[in-house]
């Protein structure tokens, strides 16, 4: 399995050249039932993803570099969007830590650092792994070393689900602000188009 | 000249406890419980011999680590690293996506203007103290 998302994620990459920000998927998946939940009793499921542009991003807490990067360009990159799209279609943002073992207490605080409305969840092992494959996601925990610390590998694109539950793209790093605002803009253009044919 | 200076190297008398010169350390302000924060700076080598760093460690934080990011195929990863070696007039950039100092459960949080104090340690038994500051990062400027 990871083998093909690396097929895949190169496949993808290849033509990716520093302008893109995003790869649009030729056919749109639909996403399966799954539920996540944070320490705060919030909680998020297939359901709110309902009427909504949602931005899902994996990652974990004890990560001081990608993970902290990437929510703050998501951060500026859906101001962006913002400016470009009718309020409504300003896409929620969600983090979902892979990693619950060590997250689970704290993990609603975590995304709001960057934007009051982010969200940040956690799950069950099987609800985590659930959503990594429906989105062709990946993610692996290390091996503990003497001090039982571990690394977490993971995606590291963010996964684009438009308002009818379905996986639509893929945001990549750098996110840049401006292409991922007007990648995204396109995006609904091209969806709108879609739902009134 | 050359065996003057490298006489000079060798004496006691001379100091190498700031052999790097260190450009804009900072700590980017992270989520109030984040167990892991990063320390950014670039570090130039002055001198005509190469350094390596072969450690580190930061007040207020239970352990400090050199790492590395990388991102391949869509896979962040992380990964530490024993040594950095800087090359005689080279310039060794911790940065976002690449090396950094990884600063692990912090003791206390911390707030916008904090100074973390970062001590390097060399591979001769030198070391180099470094004051960080926390800001708060800026993207999409």
């Amino acid at each position: 399995m990871r083998r093909l998302i690396q097929i895949l994620a190169f496949v993808l990459a290849g033509p990716a050249v520093a302008q893109v920000q995003g790869v649009e998927l030729e056919e749109p998946v639909l996403m399966p039932a799954f539920a996540f939940s944070n320490e705060l009793e919030e909680n998020f499921t297939q359901d709110d993803l309902k009427d909504a542009w949602t931005l899902i991003m994996f990652g974990f807490l004890t990560c001081p570099d990608v993970c902290p990067f990437t929510l703050g360009n998501l951060e500026a990159a859906v101001a962006e969007t913002g400016m470009r799209v009718r309020p409504d279609n300003v896409p929620q943002v969600v983090f979902i830590s892979v990693d619950p073992e060590r997250d689970a207490p704290w993990v609603s605080e975590y995304a709001k650092f960057f934007h009051p409305d982010f969200e940040s969840f956690t799950g069950e092992r099987a609800q985590i792994n659930t959503l990594i494959e429906a989105t062709d996601s990946f993610y692996r925990l290390m091996e503990p070393d003497a001090d039982g610390y571990y690394e977490v590998q993971h995606t590291s694109s963010v996964s684009v689900i438009a308002p009818d539950g379905t996986l639509r793209a893929k945001l990549q790093p750098p996110f840049d602000p401006g292409l991922t605002a007007e990648f995204l803009a396109r995006l609904q253009i091209a969806y709108r188009k879609e739902m009134t044919q | 000249m050359k065996s003057l200076f490298a006489a000079a190297l060798l004496s006691p008398t001379v100091a190498f406890a700031d052999g790097l010169t260190v450009d804009t350390p900072m700590v980017p302000l992270a989520p109030a419980n984040a167990v892991a924060h990063a320390a950014f700076m670039s570090l130039t080598n002055p001198t005509e011999d190469a350094q390596q760093i072969v450690g580190v460690s930061a007040e207020g934080y239970m352990m400090a680590h050199i790492h590395m990011s990388d991102i391949k195929n869509d896979i962040a990863t992380m990964s530490a690293v024993d040594m950095i070696e800087v090359a005689a007039g080279q310039t060794i950039t911790l940065q976002h996506g690449g090396l950094h100092i990884m600063l692990m459960r912090p003791m206390e949080a911390k707030a916008e203007g904090d100074i973390v104090a970062i001590t390097l340690e060399f591979a001769d038994g030198s070391t180099q103290a470094i004051d960080a500051e926390v800001m708060r990062m800026t993207h999409g400027m």
